[in-house]
């Protein structure tokens, strides 16, 4: 980028940032119509996007490599779902294309997740240390205390796993989205400072 | 205007000026050493390897975008980016990043453009992939993309949802000889990421990353803005629950 395209794509993003701020504390309009506008170019960048997709999956098909047969599905796939919802995403024919093929598929795939955490849970729960001892002790507490058999070994296990949920683990939830607030004004405030430029040229 | 937006606004007014205060510090090379966070290490370590190797290094920018609430997240991922890019681009490769959103599929291709040109400009386009918007289809891209290519070194640092469990599971069970570091700011997603990711980069960490790889003045200069926030931040909040048992407040 030129030093005059740099200057400019940096003016017109801190102009806009500080309108968009500014807003929030002063109540114009101008910021709902350039968050429109942000909406419309975000819109477009689906396009590159796309060709992108299709560049690579083409250039696998083409260079044979591994995996190129699932590159065809996918080309396949793109192509099919182009044609039937040609009308619009609310036409039969695309509602279709959602409602029996894109959600159960997710579901079946989420539904992974199940199994995944029993493996990632065993790794993570061995005792290596004091702080993995704690870790296990607490993770015993809260799932005894949400099953009837952890009310049968002791009646006030629930309320101990209650009390575990509601004061230390919200205590350290809140610790560290405090953390992450501070550190997301800081980035906000970075890009208006002109200081990140996540648009161009990436300085600081 | 209402008192708690005016509070608000000092209150970044504040923090802007603690920023160039900071960052003024660093310039100058005042700044105090930054501890260190075994995560970054690990970074250093799995990118010199891959580019001894000529294998992929994939970087996952997670399925956040920047006109939403991910917006920090996401870019936390792109200053990683430019870290990698920078080194990788020396010697002659680049990684492979992968991202849910079109429009940060744009920004990861003009971060590879600017560390590889004027060589080669080619690197940009093919890879920095788009692979999905729905984070099932994201999370089943990057794991088919964990599986074909011989992956040296992976990256996850951007907002993951409960889908980062599937990817972060997938490339322990299938790649166990790689280290995963993985970086999320959600709560709900942390366990997931200690359970997967041996050294992990945890919640406000997420946003040190060019403090302490790219060690950028104003990075610096933010982190420490952000520590003075939160010590000052701490002392209201303890000031607070010592009135509220002395039944000074409500």
């Amino acid at each position: 980028m030129t030093k005059v395209g740099r200057a400019l794509t940096t003016t017109v993003a801190i102009s806009v940032g500080v309108l968009v701020l500014l807003d929030l504390f002063l109540e114009t309009p101008i910021s709902f119509f350039l968050v429109l506008w942000a909406s419309i170019v975000v819109a477009f960048a689906l396009l590159p996007g796309l060709i992108n997709l299709l560049r690579t999956h083409l250039e696998k098909i083409r260079s044979r490599q591994k995996g190129w047969l699932y590159s065809i599905v996918l080309i396949i796939s793109f192509a099919l779902t182009l044609v039937i919802g040609w009308s619009g995403p609310d036409s039969a024919g695309g509602r279709s294309v959602f409602e029996y093929v894109l959600y159960p598929l997710e579901s079946t795939f989420f539904a992974l997740l199940a199994f995944f955490m029993a493996t990632a849970a065993y790794r993570a729960f061995r005792i290596k240390d004091f702080e993995t001892f704690l870790m296990v002790a607490f993770a015993i507490i809260v799932l005894l205390g949400q099953v009837p058999a952890g009310f049968q070994l002791w009646p006030d296990l629930p309320l101990v796993k209650e009390w575990v949920l509601r004061v230390p683990a919200l205590a350290g939830a809140r610790g560290i989205l405090l953390g992450v607030a501070l550190g997301t004004i800081a980035t906000g405030l970075r890009v208006l400072l002109g200081a990140d430029r996540p648009y161009g040229d990436a300085e600081g | 205007m209402e008192q708690t937006r005016l509070a608000g606004l000092l209150l970044l007014l504040s923090f802007a000026v603690l920023i160039l205060f900071f960052s003024n510090r660093a310039k100058q090379k005042r700044a105090p050493m930054l501890r260190p966070i075994a995560a970054f290490q690990t970074l250093k370590m799995l990118l010199a390897r891959a580019v001894e190797t000529g294998r992929t290094f994939h970087l996952s920018l997670g399925t956040g975008g920047i006109t939403n609430r991910t917006t920090a997240d996401t870019l936390a991922g792109l200053t990683m980016l430019d870290y990698v890019a920078d080194q990788t681009a020396g010697a002659g490769v680049s990684p492979l990043v992968t991202t849910a959103d079109p429009t940060v599929m744009l920004l990861a291709q003009g971060r590879l453009r600017q560390a590889h040109r004027p060589d080669n400009a080619g690197p940009a386009y093919t890879d920095a992939r788009w692979l999905a918007t729905e984070p099932a289809a994201y999370a089943a891209g990057v794991m088919g993309i964990m599986g074909a290519e011989e992956v040296e070194g992976n990256v996850m640092l951007g907002y993951f949802g409960d889908e980062y469990l599937l990817m972060g599971e997938f490339a322990n069970l299938h790649k166990p000889g790689i280290a995963t570091v993985a970086g999320a700011s959600d709560p709900n997603v942390l366990p997931y990421v200690y359970a997967t990711s041996p050294q992990g980069i945890w919640g406000e960490e997420m946003f040190a990353v060019g403090a302490y790889l790219s060690e950028k003045p104003t990075h610096i200069g933010s982190l420490l803005a952000q520590d003075t926030a939160r010590w000052i931040l701490g002392f209201f909040i303890l000031i607070g629950v010592v009135f509220r048992l002395l039944g000074i407040l409500g």
